[in-house]
C-alpha cells in the first residue's frame, strides 16, 4: 500500500501520517530527509523526534535518494518529506536532479509493504515566481503528480484530516 | 461549461484533455486556460465571466492561498482572479478541482 499525503504548512500532515503508520503491524521506519543547516532546522528536527519518541520508529537519514537503499526490506516506511528530498536532489552539490528523487521513491514503494510519503502543498499562493523557485515548484509538482498516479491512495490534509482524492481509509 | 480549477502545476490541462477524451494538441479547440490572468485587466468581471462561460471548458489556477501580497497591483489581481473563479463556478454546470493530477468533483456530474 502506497499512500501520498499532501498538505500545507502545519496542516497536521505529519501527525496524521505517523498515526496511520503506527496502526500497521510490523517494523516502522521513519525516513528523515531534512538537512540541519541551522538552528531553525535543528529545532524542527528535535520537535519531530520528540513527537515520534515511543512510537516504535527507527530512523533512516536520507537527505538524498541514494540513502533510501538503507531502508530495510519489509519495513512500513514513512518518508518525510518529499519537498526536502526533491530540493536536496536539485540543489545539494551531491544531488542528481529531481528525477533521482522520483526514481528513489518509486523503487522504495516497490519494496515496502506500506510506504507513506508526505509532501507539501506550495502551489496555491499565486504564479508570480521565477528562476529557481519556479523550477523547483515545477519539478516538485511533477514528482507529486507522478507519485499520485502510482499511489494506491492520495489525500490532501486539512486541519489534520484527510480529504481522500484517491482510494480511502484502509 | 466545465470549470477546472486547482493549484499551480496540478495537471489541470492534462486532466481536461482526459475528461474530454481529446489529445492535448486539440485542447485549445475546446478550452481556454490561465483565465486568472485575464481578471486583473478586465473592466467588468461579470462580463468576462459571461464571455468565458460560452466556451465548453474554462481552466483557472487557484492563486488565493498564502499571504496577501504587499504590492497593491498584485493584491488587486489576486482578488479579481478569485472573484472571477467564483463567477465562473456559478455559471458552470460542472466544477472539477485537480490536485496532484487527480480530479475531484465539486459541482454537477462527471462529463462522460
Amino acid at each position: 500500500m502506497f499512500t501520498l499525503l499532501i498538505g500545507g504548512s502545519a496542516s497536521g500532515k505529519s501527525d496524521l501520517a505517523e498515526g496511520m503508520v503506527c496502526r500497521l503491524p510490523g517494523p516502522r521506519v521513519y525516513i528523515a530527509t531534512m538537512q540541519a543547516f541551522d538552528d531553525e532546522c535543528r529545532a524542527r528536527i528535535a520537535r519531530h523526534r520528540a513527537r515520534r519518541a515511543g512510537k516504535g520508529f527507527s530512523t533512516v537519514e536520507s537527505p538524498l535518494a541514494a540513502q533510501l537503499a538503507g531502508v530495510p526490506a519489509g519495513a512500513n516506511a514513512l518518508l518525510e518529506c518529499l519537498s526536502n528530498l526533491a530540493a536536496n536532489e536539485m540543489y545539494d552539490p551531491a544531488g542528481q536532479g529531481p528525477e533521482a528523487a522520483l526514481a528513489g521513491v518509486l523503487a522504495l514503494a516497490a519494496r515496502c509493504p506500506h510506504l507513506t510519503v508526505v509532501t507539501n502543498e506550495v502551489f496555491s499562493g499565486g504564479a508570480d515566481y521565477e528562476g529557481d523557485t519556479l523550477s523547483y515548484l515545477r519539478a516538485l509538482a511533477g514528482i507529486n503528480r507522478a507519485l499520485a498516479a502510482r499511489a494506491d491512495r492520495v489525500a490532501e490534509v486539512v486541519c489534520g484530516l484527510p480529504n481522500w482524492l484517491k482510494g480511502g481509509p484502509a | 461549461m466545465l470549470l477546472i480549477t486547482g493549484p499551480l502545476f496540478a495537471g489541470k490541462r492534462e486532466c481536461a484533455a482526459k475528461l474530454l477524451g481529446v489529445p492535448m494538441e486539440r485542447l485549445a479547440d475546446l478550452a481556454v486556460w490561465d483565465v486568472q490572468d485575464l481578471a486583473a485587466a478586465a473592466p467588468d468581471l461579470t462580463a468576462l465571466a459571461d464571455a468565458l462561460a460560452a466556451r465548453p471548458v474554462v481552466i483557472a489556477t487557484e492563486v488565493g492561498g498564502g499571504v496577501v501580497p504587499v504590492d497593491p497591483a498584485q493584491r488587486a489581481a489576486r482578488e479579481a482572479a478569485g472573484r472571477l473563479s467564483c463567477l465562473l463556478a456559478a455559471r458552470a454546470e460542472t466544477v472539477v478541482r485537480v490536485c496532484c493530477g487527480i480530479p475531484q468533483l465539486l459541482k454537477g456530474e462527471w462529463p462522460c
